[in-house]
């Protein structure tokens, strides 16, 4: 959902509650800040986990690597939550699952394409039953390169996301829904992205809004301005 | 059993037991269930594809009366990623890498299963530092896998966020050791592309021994804490006594292998009775137990991982000097070539014997397998859950699945 | 290895003096397809090969354009030491064989995936379905005139 004419970035039921107090702009302005801190930070993951890369994924979530300090929890079930971590291979039987799963969880959503055969196939990529990359069915968020990546790549690619998000919701990156550049892409007879559309801009251009806004590395401090902290005017959400 | 009746005291009462003649007579696996008694509880209830306990991607559907399965209908086939199709396309030196993700848990028998067939095929004798080396290997990932495996099943049939993720913790902590030693030998966690045909690709590296004698040590000292965890448990020893039962004639029947199988009683082991590598040398004591059940296989894992600590630490204090592949450096990969004719062989991995029946005089002048087939323990495991489950209530199912350890990259391929 | 040790050859052969050739093949012998369940029953209830396997179908597209397929099937005897036994099908277009299933419970799938990558019916198999590609899937994929990127949309 784009920005509205209220200048939220996103729907709360908070905000009708408040809406009732008139004069409460600031208060609003520091739960935006709020709901966008808590959101970055508790990322529940969906583990579409099919293969190889899923033993990986499961390192990264026990003690050594310990996916639980980004305040990420795993549940296996898609209505609880917001990332979907795709790690394996998708098949031609098992990619409509994928869509029906990535469809059953709630908005906003984000999805992660952890290893090879996750992005492109691999070297399966031309198997009649491998699916050529989970981008020609659900958009994806942040790759994670490697086969498998290391279990602490999987924290890096996490903390992309976490960048990725607090843009999104500060409204300086669309939502997915309505994202034009991804509906341009999809190809209506097949009703898919196809291979030969993708490109790399859109994640170029996120990139280059999170270098401006000073995000590179710990994002959430670096924006956390002292005036912004004592409840000023924040200009980069309005 | 025979004592009470032979002091002549009146046998005691038949206990409430299950049926136990063999699956294969008492179980119908196509059972017709429209001929399945009206008056019934009927529910059809879908586990899977992605459900947290099917280790992977599968699919069962389970006809269930009340709370107890009647029928169960397995759909594989959703990480079935066409290998056997690119083996016929790729030369034999390039086949390594590809097959390690067949048996993700444990790449380094998937390995060495596919060299062996080549060495089998071209009569090539390995030098014995590549076959120690590779019994090592072999041995390591064993454990890896088992402990794997345990974290996994008390996962499952401990709940998900539950006291069952504290086992799985602690295997985790020591898998990592065992990952951390194939690193300093390949450079790779997993997927390690270690071997090729008539050798090994990567020596040992200085201080690895040494470091592989204390991860031994570290492991033997908290292999009792798993005992403590598991075997002294009471909902553990509920869960899995007694469940899933496999009788040594299905068993065999089916074709399942490795830890499944001398879990219902078979004294079997390819390491011992045919065995490849350095297992001539060593010997193996194989871990038999008889009841078939859910704890019968973890007993046998458990006394599998230490009896490859054993074996590891016999090994690892000489492994002998000399080269480490029989062959030159192959210029070209397309240089293994094999003549037409067909050949079988197996190693037995964590999971059972993983064989591979090659037919040799594909392209290129037989630089290239004819037809190649895996032949996976999974999916022999995987096979037996129709005559299984039925008969078992729904919560079981978690454990017999868990229990019969099915990789789903190698079930699928 | 050979596909069957010399005393399994010798006791097959004493079993089925007519029916087979007299040297072994190494890659196994090539029984007419009537004797393919009678052999197995030998093997298993009177030389103990008790443990099945695996079957592997292949295809030999013939020069003339018409196809042949071949039909192994490995068999095991799990005692120490331990072997295999290995015999083959040689048939045509119609690539029918009959079933092992009453024989062996683990030839149910096995057989199952042979049908469906490779195409080789088992006729007499009571629930010969498609095993790893989905039911509605055209095509056997492991046969030589199988294109490997075959696409298949909407997903490839
Ligand atoms: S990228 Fe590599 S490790 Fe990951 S699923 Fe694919 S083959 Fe397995």
């Amino acid at each position: 959902m784009a920005v509205d004419e209220s200048g939220r970035p996103y729907a709360h039921p908070l905000y009708d509650t408040l809406d009732h107090f008139p004069g409460l702009s600031l208060a609003t302005t520091s739960l935006d800040r709020l709901l966008s801190w808590s959101a970055t930070n508790s990322l529940w993951i969906f583990p579409m986990a099919t293969s190889c890369c899923a033993i990986e994924f499961m390192t990264s979530a026990a003690n050594r690597v310990d996916i639980d300090q980004m305040g990420a929890v795993i549940r296996p079930t898609p209505r609880h939550c917001d990332v979907m971590v795709v790690a394996g291979t998708i098949t031609v039987k098992m990619a409509p699952r994928v869509k029906k799963l990535w469809e059953q969880m709630p908005e906003p959503k984000w999805c992660i394409a952890m290893g090879s055969c996750a992005i492109s196939g691999d070297f399966y990529r031309d198997i009649y039953s491998v699916i050529p990359g989970i981008d020609t069915v659900v958009p994806v968020d942040v790759y994670i390169p490697g086969c498998p990546p290391n279990a602490d790549q999987v924290l890096v690619g996490l903390k992309r996301l976490q960048e990725k998000v607090e843009l999104h919701r500060r409204g300086l990156v669309p939502a997915r829904d309505g994202r034009p550049e991804h509906d341009k892409m999809i190809d209506p007879a097949i009703g898919r992205v196809t291979d030969a559309d993708r490109d790399a801009s859109t994640t170029e251009q996120q990139l280059a809004a999170s270098r401006d806004l000073g995000l590179g590395g710990n994002s959430r401090r670096a924006s956390d301005t002292p005036s912004s902290r004592q409840g000023g005017v924040d200009e980069e959400a309005t | 059993m025979g004592s009470s009746t032979s002091h002549g005291a009146a046998p005691p009462p038949p206990a409430p037991t299950r049926d136990v003649r063999p699956l294969r007579m008492r179980v119908n696996p196509f059972l017709d269930i429209d001929q399945y008694d009206p008056e019934a509880d009927l529910m059809a209830l879908n586990m899977g594809p992605q459900h947290p306990s099917t280790h992977g991607v599968f699919r069962i559907k389970l006809f269930i009366d009340g709370e107890v399965v009647v029928k169960a209908v397995p759909y594989p086939g959703y990480l079935h990623r066409g290998v056997e199709k690119l083996c016929e396309k790729l030369t034999f030196a390039q086949l390594v890498p590809i097959v390690d993700k067949h048996d993700y848990v444990a790449p380094m028998t998937n390995e060495q299963a596919i060299v062996r067939v080549v060495e089998e095929a071209l009569k090539i004798e390995v030098p014995r530092r590549a076959r120690v080396l590779r019994t090592i290997l072999a041995e390591l990932q064993r454990i890896a896998s088992h402990l794997l495996w345990l974290g996994t099943f008390t996962l499952d049939i401990g709940g998900t966020i539950g006291g069952g993720a504290s086992v799985m913790m602690y295997t985790f902590r020591e898998r990592e050791l065992i990952l951390d030693l194939f690193e300093m030998l390949t450079g790779a966690r997993f997927h390690y592309n270690t071997h090729t045909p008539g050798g090994n690709r990567h020596d040992v590296p200085v201080g690895w021994p040494e470091r592989v004698k204390k991860v031994c040590d570290v492991i033997a000292a908290r292999l009792p804490e798993y005992t403590a965890a598991c075997t002294d448990n009471d909902v553990f020893d509920l869960r899995s006594r007694g469940v899933g039962v496999i009788d040594a004639a299905t068993a065999l029947e089916l074709g399942l292998s490795g830890p499944n199988l001398r879990a219902s009683g078979v004294d079997h082991d390819l390491r011992r009775d045919a065995p490849y590598h350095a297992y001539d040398e060593v010997g193996v004591n194989v871990a038999v137990a008889t009841d078939g059940d859910c704890w019968a296989r973890y007993i046998v894992r458990m006394a599998e991982m230490e009896e490859s600590l054993r074996i590891v630490r016999l090994l690892i204090d000489d492994i002998p000097q000399g080269p480490i592949t029989a062959l030159k450096p192959v210029k070209l990969h397309t240089q293994i070539k094999v003549p037409a004719g067909q050949h079988y062989a197996a190693i037995d991995t964590p999971r059972g014997e993983l064989g591979t029946y090659l037919i040799g005089g594909g392209a290129e002048k037989g630089a290239a397998a004819f037809r190649l087939k895996i032949r996976p323990p999974s999916l022999h495991a995987m096979a037996a859950l129709p005559w299984i489950l039925p008969g078992n209530t729904v919560s079981d199912v978690v454990a017999i699945l868990g229990s019969l350890d099915p990789i789903m990259g190698e079930v699928d391929r | 290895m050979a596909a069957l040790d010399a005393d399994t050859w010798a006791a097959l052969r004493g079993a089925f003096p007519s029916a087979l050739p007299i040297d072994a093949d190494p890659s196994g012998p090539v029984v007419p397809v009537d004797l393919h369940v009678a052999v197995a029953r030998f093997l298993k209830e009177s030389l103990g090969f008790t443990m099945y396997v695996t079957v592997v179908a292949s295809h030999w597209p013939q020069a003339d354009g018409s196809d042949r397929f071949e039909v192994a099937t490995v068999l095991r005897r799990p005692s120490n030491p331990s072997v295999t036994a290995a015999w083959r099908l040689q048939i045509g277009p119609e690539a029918e064989v009959p079933t092992l299933f009453p024989l062996f419970a683990g030839a149910d799938w096995q057989e199952r995936e042979q049908f469906d990558l490779v195409g080789v019916r088992f006729t007499g198999h009571p629930d010969l379905r498609r095993l790893m590609m989905p039911e509605d899937w055209e095509g056997h994929p492991l046969r030589k005139s199988y294109a490997i990127d075959t696409p298949h949309p909407p997903w490839r």
